[in-house]
């Protein structure tokens, strides 16, 4: 495949944050139940940011290292950018309505049961990180259409 | 995602210019080169700077790079 720099580094941070994201979630959902939620919560969540920053660094010196040089971003990689940033903003914004439909349904439907605080904060974790991998794939996409 | 009704004589050109390259192309214009690709195929419209930055590259006036041919495709 005839990728760009942008393009290689798109998938180095979707590849990133789908490893980082597949191990911290279900440690998060287990931690938020845990007598010791939110320190564990606070580990897990330095653990998850120092293990993608990691990923990211050696990702991206092994990238340099095999690639050409070409020009930095272009036009057409703004484009793309704002394409898939619009994109993502639906999503975030579609999970975040979600979320607060939740919390409000509890009042009328007890038999929900009521979220904690951490169990919140983890559903905005995951909506941030799930707009951040559609707009990562949309990214992808774009390029591989042409625009 | 559709091609666009911005045409261009691009290939062509590079090949009348002593075949020049599309990598050599995106140095002069300051795109990537896969950015040339997607303007050559028709499937991205530059801006009208690039497009300039092209025809300069390509010493031709802007017209005979690219035309609009609205309803083709």
């Amino acid at each position: 495949m005839d990728l760009t720099s942008k393009e290689k580094s798109t998938w180095g941070l979707l590849l990133g944050i789908v490893v980082v994201s597949v191990y911290y979630f279900p440690q998060a959902i287990d931690a938020v139940d845990s007598a010791a939620g939110s320190w564990r919560l606070i580990g897990l969540s330095i653990a998850g940011v120092i293990a993608l920053v990691v990923i990211e660094i050696i990702y991206h010196v092994i990238i340099a290292a095999v690639s050409p040089r070409e020009a930095g971003e272009d036009e057409r990689d703004k484009l793309i950018d704002l394409k898939a940033e619009r994109l993502a903003g639906f999503v975030l914004g579609f999970i975040l309505f979600w979320i607060v439909g939740r919390i409000i349904a509890t009042t009328a439907m007890p038999e929900l049961g009521e979220p904690s605080v951490l169990m919140v904060a983890v559903w905005i974790l995951a909506a941030l990180t799930a707009s951040e991998v559609v707009k990562l794939l949309a990214v992808i996409g774009y390029y591989r259409v042409g625009n | 995602m559709a091609a666009t009704q911005v045409r261009n004589h691009i290939r062509k050109l590079r090949f009348a210019r002593d075949e020049m390259t599309q990598q050599k192309l995106a140095e002069q214009v300051g795109v990537t080169r896969q950015t040339i690709v997607a303007i050559e195929k028709e499937k991205y419209s530059p801006s009208l700077e690039v497009a300039f930055k092209i025809a300069l590259a390509l010493g031709e006036p802007l017209d005979a790079v690219f035309f609009y041919a609205p309803g083709a495709k």
